[in-house]
């Protein structure tokens, strides 16, 4: 990974001193955690390009993925698994218990190539990719008029005035998301199902109805608040989960971000980029982590005063 | 001669398990007179808890009512709550008939503070009340405005939407205040110190004691004609359960409340209520004043429970046996099989209700 | 005389377990999908053990690894099933590069519970113990266990694993088996972490006080109390775990850092019409089987045993149990 020209192998030795592996383990990584916090620099990757230039490149596309993903993903598995919880055992709750089988037992690898078949070779409604050639040529033309604001397809589709492309991107996505929302939307259910249950089997929803309430305001304000603690957990995983890049989906449908970059480096195994993506991947669940709890105290007072 | 206000007649509450068809109550009938307090006192798992919950027509699944009237006296009228819509039901679960539970402080939500669970029920009662009060202060424009129209229209779809706009909805302050003004009155009249302080806290920072006191509270809000009392000193400390008991004795005193007491307690019984409704296994056996039970139990299981009160002494007495299961339930008379009196008749046929002596009921086939 | 009364007091003390089995049984009856789930995992398990029978390898001479997939050929394109290839008739048709579809799925499913025994059993039995012990012990033992398990729990599994991979794999491991240790490895702090919380749970009930002051042994007292009572989650998680962990190799699979090429793996097959999943320009839904078959193979597995879990929750968990 650090040798571009193959006549460098016959200088091995040299090379090996120059880049300090002959130390041992725990000195090359102090050395490079100093490289990385002194001089941000993570290195280079197996096609010589500047590791961190090469993840910032790759991290639009996972971004954006996410960004569409997970609120339809919460919002969906919140409203859902309360439904089922409130209509327990009738057709609604036995439909969603379906939909979370099928989304636990689908690999997410087959159901994209499934519906790639389907949908883009059988119907042509939604490409892989982020987006279509036309759009790639005006796009990565330096004589446009484009400019990239967030690196991202479908809001600078619109912040330049091109409502098409922002359309052209979506299309490209609407795929992508509903294989990450199938999958995970199972979990998201069954976990709210339970927790709602558990919160209107508690003694101070008898009161509130005693009170006179509507069942409408006992299951929104009472019950929904005090059981959504444990999605809440779960949404932090899912979206740390989904920000370190979803491999499987980002490999069946094309999209260059950085779960394939870093599958694809494992596999080599390119270094640099392993270590700069464990790092990042820390990163984001320690940060992650740190907003659950916070609004973890903005839900149950109890926790508040721990 | 003081009214009835609340008559339940005939009732019949059925529990459908897995193990079988729960026969919890068979043709429970009960009054209660305006301004008195009804103890309703028996075992556990007589159905005395089930028969508070009911004349709320709250029964949860798998309990289904299934017989009989519940006549409560609203407005002159007698209405069979059984029979009502819900809209109405709910027009009178905690303004006409209020309950406080048995554990307070699982009774509350523990997410929400003492006002804000308090302002919920005088909120949904008392609105326009409150709102009339607004209007008799000092508004700006816009409150001005809003404020009629939230009074006649209470949905009114330009409050809804306005409340949820961040800086406007300030005007929501003032019926906030309001509200919390009869918050800490309430409290105050709870005897709760530093009622400004508590109505912030949570009920996980309330003793066992105050957060009962706040339950009381939540129920009185609204003035009930009839509060059912399940339990309330069960789970306290025996100094706290004293306070709760004054305090109820107090408030009954000054507001002229009508209170269903359902305990297990005896000695509450006595200190608390002008009648008593005795219960067993899903029935009632025995209803008369205070004094006249436990001068003259007539039902053999009254006589049974008087005598099983340890008293030093004494040698320990208990009843023979054990409560049925309400599954398969003994025909005829419920208790025949630990009855000492118990006759032939009283296997085949249920007694019917018998007044021996002036105002003085007993379900049994020896008189 | 002796034996009858004997009998009868056999009978009077079995009583209150019959009844808890006649009642587990009723629930399984009352679950329908708990039936499907458990038919569809024995019919793997059959066709797992009927491969030797179902597709024989004979392809190989003397000795030779079953689960190295038989090529009919060299054509690139795949082939319908019911097509003739060399000679051989495939069923199930043929995947790039001419690897027998049938073959492939019928010897994956034996591929897939070896994987999936190999993994989950090694994680149960690991984490069983340190979570017992953590559990049971507390202490200074079960903080470290706990900061341990965090941050191996906290990491993404799929990083985790190849971190492991690429460890492993330059010191001479097989792929595949650094694949199966790499999921061992991440897998096991989930069981430990659950049956530690049944442990905490269980270890300040009365009975467990009762045990103690009648001399009961540390070590009877976990095996005889703690254990049954503690290994109902551990055995929903255990069955749920095999869908996972197979899923999870085959993607791996997929994406190259599984199994190695030609191995009998569901994943591996649909790796195979990567390339052919758009069909011809006249028929965009040419290669179907080629990831459709496979694909049906390994949700069924996963449906399987995901609904046997689910049966298993609904039976054991004694918070369900009674409705």
């Amino acid at each position: 990974m650090y040798i571009s020209d193959p006549r460098e192998l016959q200088d091995l030795p040299n090379l090996i001193r120059e880049h300090g592996l002959d130390q041992p383990v725990y000195i090359q990584y102090f050395r490079w955690l100093k490289q990385v916090i002194v001089d941000r620099n993570f290195g280079i990757d197996r096609y010589n390009q500047p590791v961190f230039d090469a993840i910032m490149s790759r991290l639009p596309a996972t971004i954006e993925l996410t960004l569409f993903s997970f609120p339809l993903i919460v919002l969906v598995g919140i409203v859902f698994g309360t439904t089922a919880a409130v209509h327990k055992d009738k057709v609604f709750d036995h439909m969603t218990r379906l939909l979370s089988i099928m989304g636990t037992a689908l690999p997410s690898f087959w159901l994209g190539i499934v519906l790639l078949s389907v949908f883009f070779a059988g119907l042509g409604w939604f490409p892989p990719q982020r987006w279509s050639p036309e759009v790639n040529l005006y796009v990565s033309n330096p004589g446009s008029s484009w400019k990239w604001y967030t690196q991202l397809i479908t809001i600078d589709g619109l912040l330049n005035g091109r409502p098409d492309i922002t359309l052209d991107g979506l299309r490209h996505l609407v795929l992508p998301v509903a294989v990450l929302t199938l999958l995970n939307i199972a979990l998201i259910m069954r976990v709210m199902r339970s927790s709602m249950l558990e919160a209107l089997s508690k003694d101070y929803i008898t009161a509130a109805k005693a009170k006179g309430l509507t069942k409408k305001e006992v299951i929104n304000k009472h019950a929904r608040k005090n059981a959504l603690v444990p999605v809440i957990t779960l949404s932090g995983l899912l979206v740390a989960g989904l920000l370190t890049g979803v491999v499987i989906t980002e490999t069946v449908f094309d999209l260059k971000g950085i779960g394939a970059y870093a599958a694809a480096s494992a596999a080599v195994p390119d270094i640099p980029v392993i270590l700069a993506y464990a790092l990042l991947s820390g990163f984001i669940f320690v940060i992650s982590n740190l907003i659950v709890d916070v609004y973890y105290a903005y839900l149950d007072p109890r926790i508040r005063l721990e | 001669m003081a009214k009835d206000i609340l008559n339940i007649e005939d009732l019949v509450l059925r529990f459908y398990t897995y193990e079988g068809i729960v026969e919890a109550l068979d043709k429970v009938n009960l009054s209660v007179k305006e301004g008195e307090t009804l103890g309703v006192v028996g075992e556990t798992g007589c159905g005395k808890t089930v028969t508070g919950y009911s004349t709320l027509v709250l029964v949860p699944p798998p309990g289904r009512i299934e017989g009989g009237h519940i006549l409560f006296d609203k407005e002159g009228e007698k209405v069979d709550l059984l029979k009502q819509r819900e809209s109405l039901l709910r027009s009178i679960r905690g303004k006409d008939i209020s309950m406080i539970f048995q554990d307070p402080r699982s009774a509350l939500n523990p997410i929400f503070t003492v006002r804000e669970q308090i302002a919920e029920v005088i909120l949904h009662h008392r609105r326009s009340e409150l709102i009339e009060k607004v209007l008799r202060g000092s508004l700006t424009g816009l409150e001005r405005r809003i404020y009629p129209e939230m009074l006649k229209h209470p949905r009114s779809l330009t409050h809804r939407i306005l409340s949820r706009v961040p800086v406007v909805n300030r005007y929501k302050r003032k019926l906030r205040d309001v509200v919390t003004e009869e918050v800490v009155k309430l409290l105050k009249e709870m005897r709760i110190p530093d009622p400004d302080r508590v109505a912030e806290m949570y009920p996980h920072e309330l003793s066992g004691g105050m957060a009962q006191r706040v339950v009381i509270a939540m129920a009185l809000a609204c003035n009930p004609k009839l509060l059912i009392a399940d339990e309330p000193t069960t789970n306290l400390d025996v100094t706290i359960q004293l306070q709760i008991l004054n305090l109820l004795r107090e408030l009954k005193r000054r507001f002229g409340s009508t209170i269903e007491y359902i305990t297990h307690d005896l000695g509450v019984i006595a200190e608390m209520c002008d009648r008593v409704a005795v219960m067993y296994a899903g029935n009632v056996v025995e209803v008369a004043g205070v004094a006249e039970i436990f001068k003259n139990p007539l039902h053999p299981y009254t006589k049974a429970l008087l005598e099983s009160i340890p008293r030093p002494g004494r040698p320990f007495k208990s009843i023979e046996g054990t409560v049925p299961s309400l599954i398969n339930p003994p025909k005829g008379c419920r208790f025949h099989e630990r009855c000492q009196h118990a006759m032939e008749i009283c296997t085949r046929e249920k007694p019917s209700l018998k007044e021996i002596e002036k105002e003085h009921y007993v379900h049994c086939h020896l008189y | 005389m002796e034996t009858r009364s004997k009998l009868h007091e056999l009978k009077l003390a079995m009583q209150p377990t019959m009844r808890e089995l006649r009642f587990t049984i009723s629930r399984i009856r009352s679950s329908p999908l708990s039936i499907v789930g458990a038919a569809i995992v024995i019919l793997f398990i059959v066709i797992a053990l009927a491969a030797p029978w179902l597709a024989p390898p004979g392809h190989l001479s003397q000795g030779g690894n079953p689960y190295m997939i038989p090529k009919y050929g060299i054509k690139a394109t795949p082939q319908p099933p019911g097509t003739t290839v060399a000679g051989y008739y495939a069923r199930f048709g043929t995947t790039a590069w001419q690897y027998d579809i049938y073959y492939g799925c019928i010897w994956g499913a034996s591929s897939a519970f070896r994987v999936g025994i190999f993994v989950v059993v090694p994680s149960l039995l690991i984490g069983l113990l340190m979570g017992i012990i953590a559990g049971y012990y507390g202490g200074y033992l079960d903080e470290f266990l706990m900061r341990f398990t965090d941050i191996i729990i906290a990491f993404p599994s799929l990083i985790l694993c190849m971190a492991f991979i690429v460890v492993l794999v330059p010191i001479g491991v097989g792929r595949l088996d650094a694949v199966m240790l790499a999921f061992v490895l991440v897998g096991w702090p989930t069981y430990a972490r659950l049956i530690r919380g049944e442990v905490l749970r269980i270890k300040n009930e009365d009975y467990i006080e009762a045990a103690k002051s009648i001399g009961c042994s540390d070590f009877r007292v976990i095996i005889r109390h703690i254990l049954p009572n503690s290994v109902y989650p551990v055995v929903i998680m255990a069955s749920l775990d095999i869908g996972t962990i197979v899923l999870g190799v085959a993607a791996l699979t997929f994406i190259g850092l599984g199994a190695p090429e030609g191995w009998a793996d569901w994943g591996q097959l649909i790796a195979y019409s990567r390339n052919f999943i758009y069909g011809r320009p006249d028929n965009p839904y040419g290669y179907w089987y080629t990831f459709v078959i496979p694909g049906v193979f390994i949700s069924f597995f996963t449906l399987g045993w995901n609904l046997l879990g689910d049966a298993f929750r609904d039976i054991l968990d004694p918070t369900i149990r009674r409705k």
